[in-house]
């Protein structure tokens, strides 16, 4: 054994991981050859075809419920890293900078050292409960994603009751949050549930009846729906029929995702975390998962109920069409024929020389290899960028998600943008503002709306 | 190959199949909020005892209750019953609930439903429905509650304010002197939350 052991012990961390997953990749290519070769795997093909042609719907729901699990990970460390870095900037510090180019690999290291903590689970506490909260918590974020509209044709599942069901699924965290607060068996925790309770079931209330105005507007709780009508400029908007709305909703979605200023439930400063403080390691890892998760969220809910979800701010295509710079689509790369293969060949090394001669021939003090190697950054920029011009030209998806993104994180920063300036409330100042301010405007939203609804129907 | 109409073996229906798992739950979730001896896993049995009847709802065609099931009964009710237990539970409450010391009680009346039920469930004609059923209820649901029903839906409302404004009455009122222990202090009367006790339940080895 030794005579393994020893060459493994001289291996840095890299070396480490790079060789095992070397030996797999070998093992799995020699597999797949010898598939094709004994015609296993073609037909394993034709028969995963069959299936999923015969059960498509079946099919599409398990895709878009394991896309929506598999990109919460991605998003959430987005979030972090963006929170941590602008945050830092609104306090004159620098952020994370160790990590990764600007340190963007920060949140991915945050995460490492999460799922590499000890699980502890203390004592007196209400085992099956305890395990079970931060799943709940997490699932109800998870769960909502499913009919939050994408791009066109890129939707979970396209229900008529969209948003009943976002409201509905979204409002099962408080439960996880009075789990984990309850089972922890420590008043701090207690108090950060207590709190998450209150104040989810008080911010509610305004939360649903500040969309009701544009549910009135649409006619339809479809999300997919509502997207389609505020189709066209921005200035069919749903936020400039319901500025109000838009306030008391974003307002309320900021308690409901327990963000600062109304981030009372676990306000590290007094209750210690509140309802996290007995947990550590992945479980920790999760209620935290969710809530950047639950900020995604609600900023593409905004996006979607009042800033038009994945239309463009303004449609271009008819001023492209009127200077002539139309694009047709329609490339056939097959006509290349043998030049395909030349052009798949030859073209990045031509290119990496085409850009590295520049550099090398101004910079006196640069080697040949850097410039090579900047060359081919370069290049690859410039082949991403192009491939990424022709799926947006070619694909209405591709910019019903672009702009969709855009919008969202334009919310994601202002939620960050407010943890960093405002001071959290107390907790009277929060109940008083949902019952005596938010609700009543709320309420006076939806007469206001009913009536012009009324008398814009009476006129035509 | 698509998936065969029936499920194999059996020859039941997809929704029997699916039907018979939620009432299932149903059912145990259901016994597991009385016999258990904790209330607040209770309350939370109470909680998947209302998921799977919101589950029922959707197979019966009626996507917008079960919506409104989970919005309502999960996300308010059950949250605010959880919400008073842990403010009000403490050491020198009742051990053992209610059902416990009324178990022979409760067991005989629950015994008398289940025959009325039996009873009527079996003594009825269950013609199926004629209309097909609606992919959008919604509007319909609107037009009945709002345009055909509105005055019922008005008393129930003014019933339910009348409700509301008299639990506030109850809560607020003043109490006898000698009923105060403690000291109210003005600064803290706005405070909704008194402190929580907590060590309500004894340590698990």
């Amino acid at each position: 054994m030794s005579a393994l052991t020893r060459p493994w012990g001289h291996l840095t961390l890299a070396g480490k991981i790079i060789l095992p997953l070397v030996g797999l990749v070998i093992a799995l290519t020699l597999l797949l050859l010898l598939g094709v070769a004994t015609g296993v795997i073609p037909a394993l093909v034709l028969f995963g075809g069959s299936l999923v042609g015969a059960n498509l719907p079946i099919v599409r729901f398990i895709v878009a419920a394991s896309a929506i699990l598999l990109m919460t990970v991605p998003t959430a460390f987005v979030i972090i890293y963006m929170e941590m870095k602008f945050i830092a900037f609104i306090n004159m510090r620098l952020g994370p900078n160790r990590i990764g180019p600007w340190g963007t690999l920060q949140s991915t290291i945050h995460g490492f050292k999460v799922l590499a903590k000890e699980d502890f689970t203390p004592t007196g506490v209400d085992v099956p409960v305890f395990t079970l909260a931060p799943v709940v918590v997490y699932l109800s974020a998870v769960m909502t994603l499913l009919v939050l509209p994408f791009a066109p044709g890129l939707v979970g599942v396209d229900m008529n009751i969209g948003l009943l069901y976002f409201f509905g699924i979204g409002g099962l965290n408080v439960v996880g949050l009075l789990m984990a607060g309850w089972s922890s068996f420590n008043k701090y925790s207690l108090i950060g549930g207590l709190r998450a309770a209150a104040q989810v079931i008080s911010y509610e209330l305004p939360l649903t009846l500040g969309v009701v105005g544009v549910i009135m507007l649409a006619g339809t709780m479809s999300l997919n729906q509502i997207v389609l009508l505020q189709a066209g400029s921005f200035l069919d908007w749903f936020v400039f029929q319901q500025p109000l709305g838009f306030l008391i909703f974003f307002i309320a979605a900021v308690a409901e995702g327990n963000r600062a200023p109304f981030d009372l439930t676990e306000a590290d400063s007094e209750i210690v975390a509140g309802f996290a403080t007995e947990y550590s390691g992945m479980r920790f890892g999760f209620f935290f998962f969710a809530e950047y998760v639950a900020v995604f969220i609600l900023s593409g809910l905004i996006t979607v109920l009042f800033f038009g979800g994945w239309n463009a701010p303004l449609d271009l295509n008819p001023l492209l069409n009127w200077a002539g710079l139309s694009v047709n689509t329609g490339l056939d790369f097959g006509r290349l024929g043998v030049g395909l293969l030349f052009l798949i060949a030859l073209g990045p090394v031509v290119g990496t020389l085409l850009l590295a001669l520049p550099f090398w021939m101004l910079r006196s003090d640069w080697s040949v290899l850097k410039s090579l190697v900047i060359g081919f950054l370069l290049f690859n920029l410039l082949i991403m960028g192009a491939v990424g011009l022709y799926l947006a030209i070619s694909f209405e998806a591709v910019v019903g998600l672009f702009w969709f993104i855009a919008k969202t994180y334009v919310f994601v920063f202002v939620f960050v943008w407010m943890r960093g300036t405002l001071p959290r409330v107390r907790i009277d100042q929060l109940m008083g503002f949902a019952w005596k301010w938010l609700l009543p405007a709320a309420l006076l939203n939806l007469f206001v709306t009913a009536l012009a609804v009324i008398t814009v129907d009476a006129i035509r | 190959m698509s998936l065969p109409e029936t499920v194999p073996f059996l020859g039941w229906a997809w929704d029997d199949l699916l039907f018979l798992f939620f009432a299932g739950a149903l059912l145990g979730t259901g016994l597991m909020v009385v016999i258990g001896r904790n209330i607040i896993r209770s309350g939370l049995w109470m909680i998947c005892c209302f998921g799977a009847l919101a589950g029922l709802y959707v197979l019966l065609g009626a996507p917008l209750i079960a919506a409104a099931q989970v919005l309502i009964y999960i996300g308010a009710i059950s949250v605010l019953v959880l919400f008073a237990v842990m403010l009000t539970q403490s050491k020198s409450g009742p051990v053992g609930l209610v059902f416990h010391h009324q178990a022979w009680a409760g067991a005989l009346a629950a015994l008398g439903i289940g025959i009325l039920v039996a009873v009527v469930v079996a003594g009825t004609a269950w013609p199926l429905a004629e209309t097909a059923r609606t992919p959008s209820p919604t509007e319909e649901l609107a037009l009945l509650l709002f345009r055909d029903y509105v005055l019922p839906l008005e008393v129930v409302s003014v019933l339910l304010l009348a409700a509301v404004i008299g639990g506030v009455f109850l809560a607020k009122r003043e109490r006898e002197p000698e009923e105060t222990i403690v000291p109210a202090e003005p600064a803290r009367e706005r405070m909704p939350a008194p402190a929580p006790a907590v060590g309500t339940r004894e340590l698990t080895p």
